[in-house]
């Protein structure tokens, strides 16, 4: 059959293989339980236990309560943890006859790891809405309203894509979907925790104040509490900006070398 | 679509569907070719034998540009598999060992989705998807779920899924292995149908009895080479003269190594 040269080929063939990325997640809603629905228990979970605490005045927000410092940290959080499973479904790919049918078309090399990146991004985003939506029944409060709220999932969706290209490089060089499943995580809660996600770097263990200044996830937190709740944006919003570069090159390219290698 | 960067040697070869000349492969310290040398003329059905481990499925792993040779050459029809890739992708369809299928998509969403990655328009991949599964019997079963299918109907919509873009090289990896005879004959009465419309075909079975039936050529591989080739006829007649099978020379063939396989060959 003639098949005509086709223009923007990787953008074409990324958006075919993130359309059936996410009709994957529409036809099987169980796969949709862990991104989208563990994460508000997890925000109603955290916000109930922890939301009242009494702290000191700089772990509270501009309203004063340290369910404003805690909310923005549990919606990078999330992000954090969700970001593995675009690591484990591109091994799933990678390992099953579908990666050979794949590698076997004359489609565009890149497309598989640029569509999963594109459909995860719609997730991250759907997740973000339903976890600001949740927050704002819950009494979190943004500045500047809905411009500050599509900010704050924007902010949102680049620190996933980051993280998330990373657990693909590493799902890739792992190679093997079970040791994935168990080792991919770690890393994840890590990023969650020694951060300023829960508390501020100052309250944090002595040898996790290092780690928690640099890590991305504080970075990401201060920008989302900066746009709620006012305060310094530029320096967060650089260093997270530098991250999400540095994340999606460095590791994006090596997970695409990894993709494409004829063996 | 892909003349500008033909070669001038796609043009002299051009009834060659495959040309392998000197092929080598390793694994580490395993050798999984050691020179195959491999020509493939085009509108014919080509079988593939040899013991496990023979390297069959290495060797067809590299034609269809999912593997690098360490050393030779590998061209189909006159394109180079290693830089010429995405010509040679473009004429083949391929049938691997596993299916190479999204199980928690329909099969209807599953032949859209690989016709349209190989190019088709949607009204193309529409048109075609309606085609196949009508022709392999899987009507009803299109708007299902992938992991409803019995193994028989995994194969036969893989199969449906490398036709998708009407290749001129069907490569098929062990295509019936585990599957009923009524699934192997329904298999094999579209297979014939293509090889009645043109279709070159490269397969490995470890069925003797489809390759005597159904290939005009068999070679076979042992220890990574070539040590016999020609019509299912022939192969018989040399290994045992009249009344032997085709599972008697290929037995005979790979029972010894090198000088009695030379010599038939």
């Amino acid at each position: 059959m003639a098949v005509a040269v086709i223009p923007y080929r990787s953008a074409r063939d990324s958006a075919l293989i993130a359309g059936r990325n996410l009709r994957v997640l529409r036809k099987n809603p169980g796969r949709m339980i862990y991104p989208l629905v563990q994460p508000l228990v997890l925000l109603v979970m955290f916000v109930s236990v922890f939301g009242n605490l009494a702290v000191a005045g700089h772990a509270a927000g501009a309203s004063g309560t340290y369910r404003e410092f805690l909310i923005p940290g549990i919606i990078i959080e999330n992000a954090a943890l969700t970001a593995p499973t675009t690591g484990l479904a591109l091994l799933r790919d990678a390992s099953s006859g579908l990666a050979d049918r794949f590698r076997s078309l004359p489609m565009a090399r890149a497309a598989v790891l640029a569509g999963r990146l594109a459909s995860d991004a719609v997730v991250f985003a759907v997740q973000a809405i339903l976890l600001l939506a949740l927050a704002t029944l819950l009494g979190f409060h943004v500045r500047h309203g809905l411009a500050g709220l599509a900010a704050i999932t924007a902010v949102t969706v680049a620190f996933g894509v980051g993280v998330a290209v990373l657990s693909a490089w590493l799902a890739l060089l792992i190679n093997d979907p079970e040791t994935a499943e168990r080792v991919l995580f770690f890393p994840a809660i890590a990023l969650a925790f020694i951060s300023s996600a829960f508390a501020p770097v100052a309250d944090l263990a002595g040898w996790m104040q290092p780690v928690a200044r640099v890590n991305p996830v504080t970075a990401a937190a201060a920008v989302i509490r900066s746009i709620a709740s006012g305060g310094q944006l530029a320096a967060p919003l650089l260093e997270l900006g530098g991250w999400t570069a540095v994340l999606i090159l460095i590791p994006g390219l090596l997970a695409a070398r990894r993709w494409q290698a004829a063996r | 679509m892909s003349d500008p960067t033909a070669t001038k040697d796609a043009s002299q070869a051009a009834t060659a569907a495959i040309e392998a000349v000197g092929v080598r492969k390793a694994f580490g310290q395993v050798t999984a070719l050691a020179g195959v040398d491999l020509t493939v003329t085009a509108g014919t059905l080509t079988a593939l034998l040899g013991p496990n481990g023979a390297g069959k499925t290495t060797l067809v792993r590299i034609i269809a540009t999912l593997a690098r040779p360490d050393a030779g050459r590998v061209r189909v029809f006159g394109y180079d598999v290693m830089t010429q890739a995405r010509q040679v992708r473009e004429r083949i369809g391929l049938t691997g060992q596993y299916a190479g299928l999204d199980d928690a998509l329909s099969g209807h969403d599953n032949l859209m989705l690989i016709g349209r990655l190989a190019g088709l328009s949607r009204g193309q991949a529409a048109s075609r998807a309606a085609e196949l599964t009508a022709a392999l019997g899987l009507t009803d079963a299109a708007a299902r779920m992938v992991r409803t299918y019995s193994g028989g109907m995994r194969r036969r919509l893989d199969l449906a899924a490398s036709l998708m873009h009407q290749p001129d090289l069907l490569v098929l990896d062990e295509p019936t292995t585990g599957l009923d005879p009524g699934s192997r004959q329904q298999l094999w009465a579209m297979l014939t149908e293509l090889r009645a419309a043109g279709t070159t075909m490269l397969l490995t079975t470890q069925y003797l009895e489809e390759a005597d039936r159904f290939a005009d050529i068999v070679h076979v591989l042992h220890h990574g080479k070539i040590i016999a080739s020609g019509t299912p006829g022939q192969l018989k007649s040399q290994a045992g003269g009249e009344g032997s099978s085709l599972d008697d020379a290929f037995l005979a063939l790979t029972r010894t190594d090198g000088a009695n396989a030379e010599a038939v060959a």
